[in-house]
C-alpha cells in the first residue's frame, strides 16, 4: 500500500461517502438508499467527473480494504455468541446450509456457462450469496473479478428483501427457521436485515446462515468451479 | 482504556489473519486466509483456548463498520460499465434465479427436517 496525497484524499473521501450515506439512510430508512450503493454512485460519480482513474482511486481505497480480511476472522464472535442455538438446531440448520450453498453454487455456475459466458466472469457469479467481504477474497482466490463479485453479492442481497418475502410464501417456508436459513444463506446481511422484520429468532437464524454459507461458500467454491467448468 | 482495548484486540483479530494467510501460502489451499484465521478464533472460542472478553469488544467494534470496507471494490464497477450494455446484462436475472433457488433450497431443507425431527420428539 501507497502513502501518498492520493492515497489520504481518498481514503478519507471514501470514509466520508460512507458517512454521509449512512447519514442518509439512517434518516429515511428505505431499502434503496443503501449505504453501500449511495457511496458507491457518488464515489464512481466523482472518479467519472474529475477523470480519475480507478488505479489513483485505489491507491486511497487500498487503506479501507484492508479491513476486509481482520473483519471476516471477526465474524467468528457473533458466530459464537449465537452457539447454543446453532447446537440446539445443527442438523436443520446444517441441511439448509448446504442444500442451500449447493443450489446456489450449481445454478449460477449452469446458467452462466449455458449463456457461454467466459470462466472469468462464471467465476465472478460464483459466490454471489457469500457475504461481500468473503465473495470478494473467494472471487480472487479462485479468479473471478472481486470488484465484479461485489455487485453481484448486492444483487443477490436485493433479489432476497425485494422477492424473498414472495417465494417464501409460495413455497409455504413459515417458521423462523426456515426463513431465516433461507434469507441469511441466499441474500447475507441484507437478507439478515430482513429477518429481523420477521422476528428476532429469523434474525439470529439469518446471521447463523449467513456465516456459515460464507464459510461452506469459500470452501466449496474451488471445487465448484473445478467440478463444472 | 476502551479505546486501548479495542486497539490491542484488533490487532489480534490482524494475527489471526496473517497466520491464515500463513498457512493459506504454507498449504497452498484454494481458499481465503480470513477464512481460514476466522475457523482458528471459532476454535478457540470454542474450545475455550481464548477467552470471548478478550476479543468481543474489538471485533464488535470492527463489524459495526463492515460495509465501509467493501466500498473501495463495488467503486470498481467504474471499469466495467461496457460490460453491462451488451450481453452481460443477462448475468443481472441469472444472480435472481440463482439466489432465489439458494433461498427455496435453504429454507425449505431446513423446514422440513426442523419439523421432522419435531415430530419424532412428540412420538418419543
Amino acid at each position: 500500500m501507497a502513502f501518498t496525497p492520493s492515497a489520504i484524499i481518498f481514503s478519507v473521501l471514501t470514509v466520508a461517502a460512507y458517512v454521509v450515506a449512512n447519514f442518509l439512510y439512517l434518516r429515511f430508512r428505505k431499502t434503496p438508499l443503501n449505504p453501500v450503493i449511495t457511496a458507491t454512485v457518488a464515489l464512481v460519480a466523482i472518479l467519472i467527473l474529475f477523470d480519475i482513474p480507478y488505479e489513483t482511486y485505489m491507491e486511497g481505497g487500498d487503506w479501507v480494504a484492508a479491513f476486509l480480511g481482520p473483519a471476516v476472522v471477526a465474524l467468528a464472535v457473533p458466530l459464537y455468541k449465537h452457539r447454543e442455538l446453532l447446537q440446539k438446531n445443527l442438523v436443520p440448520i446444517a441441511a439448509g446450509i448446504v442444500a442451500g450453498v449447493i443450489a446456489g453454487l450449481a445454478s449460477g455456475t449452469l446458467f452462466t456457462r449455458w449463456l457461454g459466458f467466459t470462466e472469468e466472469l462464471i467465476l465472478t457469479v460464483l459466490p454471489k450469496s457469500l457475504t461481500t467481504p468473503v465473495a470478494m477474497q473467494v472471487a480472487t482466490t479462485i479468479g473471478g473479478i472481486p470488484s465484479l463479485a461485489a455487485v453481484f453479492v448486492m444483487v443477490a442481497g436485493f433479489t432476497g428483501i425485494l422477492l424473498g418475502p414472495y417465494l417464501l410464501q409460495l413455497l409455504n417456508i413459515d417458521s423462523p427457521i426456515g426463513r431465516g436459513i433461507g434469507l441469511g444463506a441466499s441474500a447475507h446481511g441484507l437478507g439478515t436485515a430482513k429477518a429481523f422484520e420477521y422476528g428476532p429468532e429469523d434474525a439470529s437464524m439469518s446471521s447463523v446462515a449467513m456465516t456459515l454459507a460464507a464459510v461452506l461458500g469459500a470452501l466449496l467454491s474451488p471445487l465448484a468451479a473445478w467440478l463444472l467448468l | 482504556m476502551k479505546i486501548i482495548r479495542i486497539v490491542l484486540q484488533l490487532l489480534v483479530l490482524y494475527g489471526f489473519l496473517l497466520i491464515g494467510e500463513a498457512i493459506q501460502a504454507l498449504l497452498n489451499l484454494p481458499m481465503p486466509g480470513s477464512i481460514i484465521g476466522f475457523l482458528l478464533l471459532f476454535s478457540a472460542l470454542l474450545l475455550k483456548i481464548y477467552p470471548l472478553e478478550w476479543i468481543d469488544a474489538g471485533a464488535t467494534f470492527l463489524l459495526s463498520f463492515l460495509s465501509l470496507y467493501f466500498i473501495p471494490a463495488t467503486v470498481g464497477v467504474v471499469d466495467y460499465g461496457p460490460l453491462f450494455s451488451g450481453k452481460g446484462v443477462l448475468l443481472l436475472p441469472i444472480v435472481v434465479i440463482s439466489t432465489l433457488m439458494t433461498m427455496g433450497a435453504a429454507g425449505l431443507a431446513s423446514q422440513h427436517i426442523a419439523n421432522r425431527s419435531t415430530v419424532h420428539k412428540e412420538e418419543s
